[in-house]
């Protein structure tokens, strides 16, 4: 993104923008934070209320991808790409099917992240470490991306006056000091100010777009001239993806490890509904916005190629930003909206990866003898040393191998059939459910690495997730557990249950 | 002791959800066609659009209806503190 306008003012913006959260978190979020216990830390114990729950869910799903990617498709795919708002619907759903059971379940026993789950439900020390090193890998290359957006938003944002690495360290650093002193309270205040910057800066962009650029009636009238293709019902290829998106996204979002903690840590049932009820109604103030946006944007700038509409957002920045001082400072809010997005999605996986490297990795296999204060400590180093590699790699990208570094939801969906078939069937075994996922994962990984991102409209990670719950389900009658350790696994969740 | 409400177990939710979601994708619509115009939406574009909100509706229901778990935990914890079963 190229926004000569802005430069130093640019860089004052973010710098403040930074320097606020860090000041609002470190006052109002670390008295009282327990930094020796998981639960404490990691899930603000348990205690986080309607308000910010909805904050913290609302901004962690959204990334920066939805405010300066997201245009960009529309603008290319046109009104097909309305898919974006209910396939952000669908994570509710998704969350229908396993958090109310799950919510109750993680309070009676206490879990921190989600490969508690799997230790309590299948009591096997390979299946949890496969599940807990595929959402460590999934979640570090979460990451990796939001760190490559952050850079190129930071210096596009800038001008090029604050280069590409400097920004992200002076980002990184703020989130990992907030992190450090607050935990999960200081990351879900983060995230209710970053919501709200992200709302204000789409909203308004939207509005200031429709006055400069003429009217969506008008761009789809010219669009329906000028491309049909972008305005009439798609072929029924586009509805397939239309379909897997939703599985992908609706499933796949809801199961991130993050995304699971916040059942965890949600206060009580009613503050999860309420935040789960009115999330499902963001999707028409995001997505559905931004769609608008690059609708308008095929009126404002036609015919650009896919490098040139990755541009779009900016290109009509520049010329709202022109316009008055107003929208010159609008614009700039927008943009600290941009900043925001990614910075409340880095958070929470730096959060989750940690917790995962201290609760899983270290509590777990290294040394479960130790203390909650210790295996903290533990997360949060182990956790700024990977931040600091993968900083490296964002840097400098190496050349060959890069499709190890894109597998994301792929990965991350394969631990879907452990909960949405482990919480309801005593039958699911550890063979059927280690090797569920590990073949929906190669698959996934086969299809990503030999470039066949989708078959017939369907992504690897879908497919791989239909091939996992075969082979689990499958392999469960095959290779049964015993009679002991299924009557101990529906000890797990048999007491939900009531006829 | 209070009900306990399900989402998963309650049948016929999800036979709706299906039908909500899967009239939201435009695949049984004709291809090419994109008139009328609706407030800036092609009109398959604008049914798509209403089903997303009867989607938002439909969970909302769910959530205020049929989701109530949290006495089990409160059972769970009277039994344990007074070691009794279920009565």
């Amino acid at each position: 993104m190229n926004l000569p306008f802005i430069g130093w003012h640019g860089v004052i913006t973010i710098a403040l923008y930074a320097l606020f959260i860090l000041g609002t978190t470190l006052y109002l979020a670390t008295k009282g934070v327990s930094r020796k216990s998981l639960s404490g830390f990691y899930l603000a114990d348990k205690g986080l209320g309607p308000l910010l729950l909805f904050f913290t869910l609302f901004s962690t799903q959204y990334s920066g991808n939805t405010v300066i990617g997201y245009p960009a498709t529309a603008y290319r795919m046109g009104f097909a790409w309305w898919m974006s708002v209910p396939y952000m619907v669908m994570v509710i759903v998704g969350y229908m099917l396993f958090a109310p059971r799950l919510h109750v379940v993680s309070k009676k026993f206490g879990f921190v992240t989600p490969s508690d789950w799997f230790d309590k439900r299948f009591n096997s020390k390979p299946v949890t470490l496969v599940a807990t090193l595929l959402m460590a890998y999934g979640l570090l290359n979460y990451l990796l991306e939001q760190l490559v957006a952050m850079g190129q938003a930071i210096s596009g944002l800038t001008a090029g006056v604050i280069p590409y690495i400097y920004g992200v360290l002076f980002l990184v650093a703020i989130m990992l000091v907030y992190e450090w002193m607050g935990g999960m309270k200081a990351v879900a205040l983060a995230d209710f100010i970053n919501g709200m910057v992200i709302l204000a800066g789409v909203i308004g962009f939207v509005i200031l777009a429709w006055v400069n650029f003429g009217s969506l009636s008008s761009a789809t009238a010219n669009l329906a001239q000028t491309a049909p293709s972008r305005v009439v019902v798609p072929p029924i290829q586009t509805s397939m993806n239309w379909l897997s998106y939703y599985v992908l996204v609706g499933i796949g979002a809801a199961v991130y490890p993050h995304a699971i903690q916040r059942i965890y840590a949600a206060d009580s049932e009613r503050t999860l509904k309420k935040s789960l009820m009115r999330m499902t109604w963001m999707p028409f103030f995001t997505t559905a916005v931004v769609l608008i946006i690059g609708i308008i944007g095929t009126q404002a700038f036609p015919g650009l190629d896919k490098m040139g509409s990755e541009q779009l957002v900016g290109m009509m920045a520049n010329v709202i930003a022109g316009k008055s001082t107003f929208n010159y400072w609008f614009m700039m809010l927008l943009f600290s909206g941009v900043i925001a997005a990614i910075m409340s999605t880095t958070d929470s996986v730096i959060l989750s990866l940690s917790s995962l490297l201290s609760n899983d990795i270290y509590g777990k296999l290294i040394n479960p003898k130790a203390d909650e204060g210790q295996k903290v400590i533990w997360g949060k180093v182990v956790g700024i040393i990977l931040v600091f590699l993968l900083l490296l790699i964002a840097w400098k990208p190496p050349a060959t191998l890069v499709e190890i570094f894109t597998l994301k939801f792929e990965v991350l969906i394969q631990v879907a059939p452990a909960f949405l078939l482990g919480l309801y069937w005593k039958g699911l075994s550890k063979t059927g459910v280690l090797l569920g996922m590990l073949s929906g994962a190669v698959l996934a990984g086969v299809m990503t690495f030999s470039g066949v991102k989708t078959f017939y409209g369907w992504h690897g990670g879908v497919l791989g997730l239909a091939l996992n719950l075969v082979v689990s389900i499958v392999l469960s009658f095959v290779f049964p557990d015993s009679p002991t350790e299924q009557q101990a696994a529906e000890e797990a969740y048999a007491w939900t249950v009531r006829d | 002791m209070k009900q306990v409400r399900e989402p998963i177990r309650i049948k016929w939710i999800w036979p709706v959800l299906v039908a909500i979601i899967v009239l939201g994708v435009p695949w049984y619509l004709p291809q090419g066609s994109y008139k009328p115009i609706i407030m800036g939406f092609p009109y398959w574009t604008f049914i798509s659009a209403l089903l997303t909100v009867a989607l938002s509706l439909f969970l909302g229901y769910v959530m205020t209806y049929c989701w109530d778990m949290e006495s089990t935990l409160e059972d769970d914890s009277k039994q344990r503190k007074t070691g009794g079963g279920s009565k």
